[in-house]
């Protein structure tokens, strides 16, 4: 009904290898990007600059997440460390003199670079070994991160990033800071939906489900996990690089710990392994939940007239914010991303479904 | 007829497509397959029988090189690919199906059979990142490669349905659909009609057969079906405990006292 199909006829293979087959998927795309595009003309600033922001440059490092974790299949707990690379490179590229465009990309190809060579070591092993590997990466990055003086200035210490500038424009307002990011998170959007239909998407999931028939198809299963953790390390390096220069302001080894990292193998998990619009659910849940959570419990509390301690109020919303994971993990282990999915799935017949009951 | 034409054929001077030399492969003290002689000539349909554990699909990944053979020699049109990794024998001409169906669940069939033709395409970042310009193309013309093994193998109607949930007859013909889209020169088949019933063996015959004529491919078919492998086998080899019990015409070897021996057991007093 909502997602009709009926009347939707492909003639050629172009139109049958669409993005969006569903005229009502591509409508809503639109309206999204349409929303996206107007956002800092009706978003208060202080939502669009605390909320609309962050939820985007994360959504496009949980997407790079996705890549090699959902796609590819390889567990990866040190993407943190992956996207501290990009961020302390391209600030340093920056105040090295370096234009801001190229400096980011300095920043995915250093990443891109450190990510390849641990993950050359990491890939001799699978699973949970190589997730251990992995953690060790995000370990060794903190050390150096925190030991080294001349990269972050030493512990405790943070990086002043330089202003940003793209296309010879100073960018210094909220709404530029946002289209930076809404550009970005585009960008990758668009890569990934590509990812979907294309040789190296089916290469890489034939590598996660059945490693020995890819091989027989001709897939080298090693090429395809480093080349999937070298793409996906650029997009660390950049949304890292990218993170620092329109939200934090500073780089701190502390924004890029190992936390940091398990917050987002969370965002893809609890949005759904390689699922794109779950990676955007998934980011706002983590991300903005919290928050939200804190809100209407304090909202709740004084409606009722209720006193709750400080102590108390600060624990019930962390509370409630891991019992929703649980939840939807229970509810549907394929994450927010398979939800949506169904319910999709259920509107697009409703009501005809409901005749022949 | 066709068993004639096709063994006058093998007595040509054709290099042969695939030739085992004293295959041997060992697991630690277990010797799996041993002195396993064999040459298969040009669009020449192979079968390879055996009692279960005979070493029939340790002979094949001996050729595809999952288990590269510890001993021994497997030339492909003359080339030497003894112990050369599975996915440079795929590029060399080389597509297999598996015993125990090897389709990728999370896909639909027409994904399945497109990843068929990756030796055939170029799958890169700055591709798919510039699909419109770089990869389509590409996909395009795979895509019509895919949609003809579809229509010669009628899966039509189940292109866009997910592998899982297709019942195994089907899932068969997927994987011969993903095995020939790669236009092999050789194609070893493992078991492609175990579980199925006479008119799904009628079918799978059909399809063998036509692939051969239409595509000009050789086949090493390992079966239980014996009246499939008399079919339309040319020439075939029986193993048991890994070595070679008898050789040659399907009529004569079905006869050999060895080969009884093997299946029914001998006369044991």
């Amino acid at each position: 009904m909502f997602y009709r199909l009926s009347g939707v006829y492909h003639t050629d293979y172009v139109s049958d290898s669409r993005i969006y087959g569903v005229p009502a998927d591509r409508n809503m795309a639109a309206f999204c990007l349409i929303i996206g595009l107007a956002a800092p003309f009706i978003i208060p600033s202080l939502y669009l600059n605390s909320y609309m922001l962050p939820w985007l440059i994360w959504t496009a490092a949980a997407l790079g997440l996705n890549l090699v974790t959902g796609w590819a299949g390889q567990l990866h707990l040190g993407y943190a460390a992956v996207m501290a690379v990009g961020a302390y490179s391209a600030i340093h590229a920056v105040r090295f003199g370096v234009p801001w465009e190229i400096a980011l990309i300095i920043g995915g190809l250093a990443a891109a670079v450190i990510g390849s060579l641990f993950a050359f070591a990491a890939l001799r092993v699978k699973g949970l070994y190589l997730a251990l590997t992995t953690l060790a990466m995000q370990f060794i990055m903190d050390w150096v991160l925190t030991h080294s003086a001349a990269i972050s200035g030493g512990s405790h210490a943070s990086l002043q990033a330089p202003t940003l500038a793209l296309l010879g424009q100073q960018i210094t307002s909220d709404t530029g800071y946002y289209y930076v990011a809404f550009g970005w998170c585009l960008l990758v959007t668009i890569f990934m939906l590509n990812l979907k239909r294309t040789g190296l998407g089916r290469a890489l999931v034939a590598v996660r489900e059945k490693d020995y028939a890819a091989a027989i198809l001709g897939v080298n299963s090693f090429y395809y996990k480093i080349l999937a953790f070298a793409t996906s390390s650029f997009i660390a390096g950049v949304s890292g690089a990218l993170l620092v220069a329109t939200f934090f302001f500073l780089a701190a080894p502390e924004q890029f710990s190992v936390n940091v990292s398990i917050q987002v193998l969370a965002m893809v998990i609890v949005g759904g392994l390689s699922s794109i619009i779950g990676s955007y659910f998934g980011v706002a849940l983590i991300l903005l939940v919290p928050g939200l959570v804190n809100s209407a419990v304090a909202s709740i509390s004084q409606g009722l007239g209720v006193q709750i301690g400080v102590e108390t109020l600060a624990h019930i919303p962390n509370a409630i914010y891991g019992a929703l994971i649980v939840i939807i993990l229970l509810i549907e282990p394929l994450g927010l991303g398979k939800l949506y999915g169904n319910v999709r799935d259920y509107l697009m017949v409703w009501p005809f479904d409901q005749i022949r009951k | 007829m066709r068993t004639n034409s096709n063994s006058t054929r093998a007595l040509g001077s054709d290099m042969p497509i695939l030739e085992c030399k004293g295959i041997e492969r060992r697991f630690g003290g277990i010797v799996a397959v041993t002195g396993v002689d064999f040459v298969i000539q040009p669009q020449e349909i192979f079968g390879l029988v055996g009692p279960n554990g005979s070493g029939k699909t340790t002979l094949t990944n001996a050729i595809t090189g999952f288990y590269p053979p510890n001993e021994g020699t497997v030339r492909l049109s003359g080339q030497d690919i003894t112990g050369v990794a599975p996915h440079k024998v795929a590029k060399l001409g080389v597509a297999r199906t598996f015993q125990n169906l090897a389709l990728f669940n999370g896909m639909s069939v027409l994904d399945n059979i497109l990843l068929g033709r990756h030796i055939h395409m170029h799958p890169g970042v700055i591709r798919t990142a510039l699909y419109w310009w770089a990869a389509r193309p590409e996909e395009i013309r795979n895509r019509l490669v895919v949609e003809e093994i579809i229509e010669f193998l009628q899966l039509e109607s189940i292109r866009h349905e997910m592998v899982d949930g297709l019942p195994i007859g089907l899932k068969k013909r997927v994987e011969l659909a993903r095995a020939l889209v790669a236009e092999p020169k050789m194609l070893i088949l493992d078991e492609p009609m175990a579980g199925m019933n006479q008119e799904e063996k009628g079918y799978m015959s059909r399809f063998i057969l036509d692939a051969r004529a239409e595509r000009g491919i050789s086949v090493l078919l390992i079966e239980h079906h014996m009246d499939v492998i008399i079919g339309i086998c040319d020439r075939m080899l029986a193993l048991n405990y890994g070595e070679m019990i008898a050789s040659g015409i399907p009529k004569d070897v079905i006869k050999h006292p060895r080969v009884i021996e093997a299946y029914i057991g001998g006369s044991h007093g």
